[in-house]
C-alpha cells in the first residue's frame, strides 16, 4: 500500500514497545510486559456509531505480529464492529461512521489517502459463514491474485496450490479443483475461503466467528489451521465460544455492552492465559465464569 | 445468566473437603488421646478411620473432574477446583500422619511411659488450630488470614525442636529409652508433617484469592 504516513505518527519499529497511553479515561495497558513481537497493528481511540448510535467507543489496543488475539464478549457488545475497524469493513456499511486512528504498520488506514481495497489486500476477513464464490475450487482461490494483474497458469496453479496447501485443504481437493466451492462440506467451505484469503498474501487475517456454522470436527481442524497460519500471519479472531479464545489465541480483549447505557468498551485486554484464569476486572470474571452475558 | 446447578456443585465439593478437615481434625486429636491414655482401641478406630479419609479424598477428587469435564470452570471458579484439588491431598497425608500416631500409640501401649506427655498434645493442639483457621481463611478469601496462619508453623517448628533434644538426653542418659524415645520422635515429626500442609493449604487460598502462588513455607536450612 502507498506510504501515506501521518505527520504525527511514524512506524514502529520492529520489536518497539507500545507507548502506555490513556484513551477516553480507559487506561491502555500492554496485555504482556514480556512481548517481543513487534505491533502491526495500532488502534486508538477507536469508536463506531451507526446512526447515531455507539457500537465501539474510545478503543486503544496493539494486535502483535504472529500473534492470535481473540475479541471476546456477550452479543452486542461491538467486537464485530471492532474487527471491522481493522481493515475498513466499516465502509461498507451505509450508517456506520469510524473516528480514532488504526495504525497498520505506521500507517493510519483511516486516512483519506489510502485506497480501503488495498487495506483489505494486507488485512484480509473470513466471515462467519463460508461464503465461497460460484466458481470452481481452482478459481475461488485464484480470484485474489487474477484480481491483482497476475496471470499466466502456472503461475497461478503454484500460489492456488500454496494457498491451498496452508489452508490444510489441498489434499483434500487437489482431485476436485473444478468442482464447484460450494459443493465441498461446510468445514472445507471454510478452509477454502481462508485459501482465497492466503492466496493474496495478506499480513493480518481477519475472523469472524469462523466455526460458529461448523460441527466440532470441522471446528477443531480450522483451529489447529490457526495455530499454524500463526507462524506466517497475524490472525484477530472474533467468537461466541471462549473455550476456542482459551485454546487458540495468545492475547484476549474482552469487550462490554450495555455498560452505563453505551456499549463497546474495552474492558481487559491481557495476555490469554492471565484472562481465563485471573483476570483483573470482576466484570470479566463474571462474564468468562458465566455469571452473566 | 445463572449457573445455579454449577454453583451447587462447586459449594458442594468446597463442603465435601471442609468435612474431610473435619475428619483429619478429629483423628489428629484422637492419635494424641490414644497415646496418652494408652487406648488400644482408639488406635484401631483411628487406622479404621483413614480409610474414610482416603475414600473421601477420591470421592471429591471425582466431584472435581467431573466439574471440570462437563462445565469447564474458568477463573476463579477454575482456582476453586484446583484448590480444593490440591488441598484434599495435603488432608489425605495429614490423615496418613493421624494414622501413624495411632500406630505409635499400639507399639507404646505396653511400654511403661518416659515422661509425662506435654510439648507433644501442645504441638497437636497447635497444629490442629492451624488446620482448622486455613480452612476458615479458605471459606472467607481470606489471604491475611492465611499468612498469619503459616507464622504459628515457627511454633510448631521449635516445640519439634525442643521435644527432639530432649528425648536425645533420654537416649544419652539411658540407652533402655532408645526406643520409646524413637517412636515418640516418629510422633512429633508426624505433627511437624501435619503443620507444614497446613501452610500449603494457606498457599491455596492466596492461589484461590489473588491467583499467584506464594511460597510461606520456606525453609530456614
Amino acid at each position: 500500500m502507498r506510504e501515506t504516513t501521518t505527520p504525527e505518527h511514524t512506524a514502529l519499529e520492529d520489536g518497539a514497545q507500545p507507548s502506555v497511553v490513556s484513551v477516553g479515561g480507559l487506561p491502555y495497558q500492554p496485555p504482556h510486559a514480556a512481548e517481543t513481537a513487534p505491533t502491526v497493528l495500532r488502534l486508538e481511540n477507536v469508536c463506531v456509531t451507526y446512526g447515531g448510535r455507539p457500537a465501539v467507543q474510545n478503543v486503544a489496543m496493539d494486535i502483535y505480529k504472529n500473534r492470535i488475539t481473540a475479541l471476546i464478549g456477550p452479543s452486542g457488545c461491538g467486537k464485530s464492529s471492532l474487527l471491522r475497524c481493522m481493515n475498513r469493513m466499516n465502509d461498507l456499511i451505509h450508517s456506520a461512521r469510524v473516528t480514532g486512528n488504526v495504525y497498520l504498520d505506521g500507517v493510519d488506514i483511516n486516512s483519506d489517502a489510502v485506497d480501503p481495497v488495498q487495506v483489505r489486500r494486507h488485512v484480509g476477513m473470513v466471515f462467519q459463514k463460508p461464503n465461497p464464490f460460484p466458481m470452481s475450487v481452482m478459481e475461488n482461490v485464484a480470484f485474489g491474485p487474477k484480481r491483482q494483474g497476475m496471470s499466466g497458469r502456472g503461475r497461478l496453479n503454484e500460489i492456488v496450490e500454496k494457498a491451498l496447501r496452508s489452508a490444510a485443504l489441498w489434499d483434500e481437493v487437489a482431485d476436485k479443483m473444478d468442482q464447484p466451492g460450494t459443493a465441498l462440506s461446510g468445514g472445507q467451505q471454510q478452509r477454502l475461503c481462508i485459501a482465497r484469503v492466503l492466496a493474496v498474501r495478506p499480513e493480518i487475517i481477519l475472523m469472524d466467528e469462523p466455526c460458529s456454522s461448523l460441527d466440532p470436527v470441522a471446528t477443531l481442524k480450522i483451529e489447529d489451521l490457526m495455530r499454524e497460519l500463526a507462524r506466517d500471519y497475524t490472525i484477530v479472531i472474533v467468537t461466541h465460544n471462549m473455550q476456542q479464545a482459551a485454546r487458540v489465541s495468545d492475547y484476549t480483549a474482552f469487550m462490554l455492552a450495555s455498560e452505563h447505557g453505551v456499549n463497546g468498551r474495552l474492558i481487559e485486554y491481557g495476555a490469554t492465559n492471565e484472562i481465563f484464569t485471573n483476570p483483573r476486572d470482576k466484570r470479566t470474571e463474571d462474564y468468562i465464569t458465566g455469571r452473566f452475558g | 445468566m445463572t449457573r445455579t446447578a454449577f454453583e451447587r456443585q462447586l459449594l458442594a465439593v468446597q463442603e465435601d473437603m471442609l468435612v474431610m478437615a473435619g475428619m483429619v481434625e478429629t483423628a489428629i486429636e484422637r492419635g494424641i488421646e490414644a497415646l496418652k491414655t494408652r487406648n488400644v482401641n482408639l488406635a484401631h478406630q483411628i487406622i479404621e478411620d483413614d480409610l474414610k479419609i482416603n475414600r473421601k479424598r477420591y470421592e471429591t477428587e471425582d466431584k472435581c473432574l467431573e466439574l471440570i469435564a462437563t462445565q469447564q470452570p474458568l477463573a476463579s471458579d477454575l482456582r476453586t477446583i484446583v484448590s480444593v484439588l490440591h488441598i484434599t491431598v495435603d488432608l489425605e497425608r495429614m490423615g496418613d500422619h493421624a494414622e501413624g500416631i495411632a500406630k505409635i500409640a499400639l507399639m507404646l501401649a505396653d511400654e511403661p511411659p518416659l515422661k509425662p506427655y506435654i510439648d507433644i498434645p501442645r504441638m497437636a493442639q497447635v497444629a490442629s488450630e492451624m488446620l482448622m483457621g486455613s480452612l476458615e481463611a479458605f471459606k472467607d478469601r481470606d489471604p491475611a488470614r492465611a499468612r498469619a496462619i503459616c507464622d504459628q508453623d515457627d511454633e510448631v517448628d521449635a516445640l519439634y525442636e525442643q521435644v527432639y533434644r530432649e528425648l536425645l538426653t533420654f537416649m544419652i542418659n539411658d540407652p533402655r529409652t532408645i526406643q520409646r524415645a524413637t517412636y515418640l520422635i516418629w510422633t512429633a515429626h508426624n505433627l511437624e508433617r501435619i503443620a507444614d500442609r497446613v501452610t500449603n493449604i494457606c498457599e491455596r487460598v492466596i492461589y484461590l484469592v489473588e491467583g499467584r502462588i506464594e511460597e510461606l513455607n520456606v525453609s530456614k536450612y
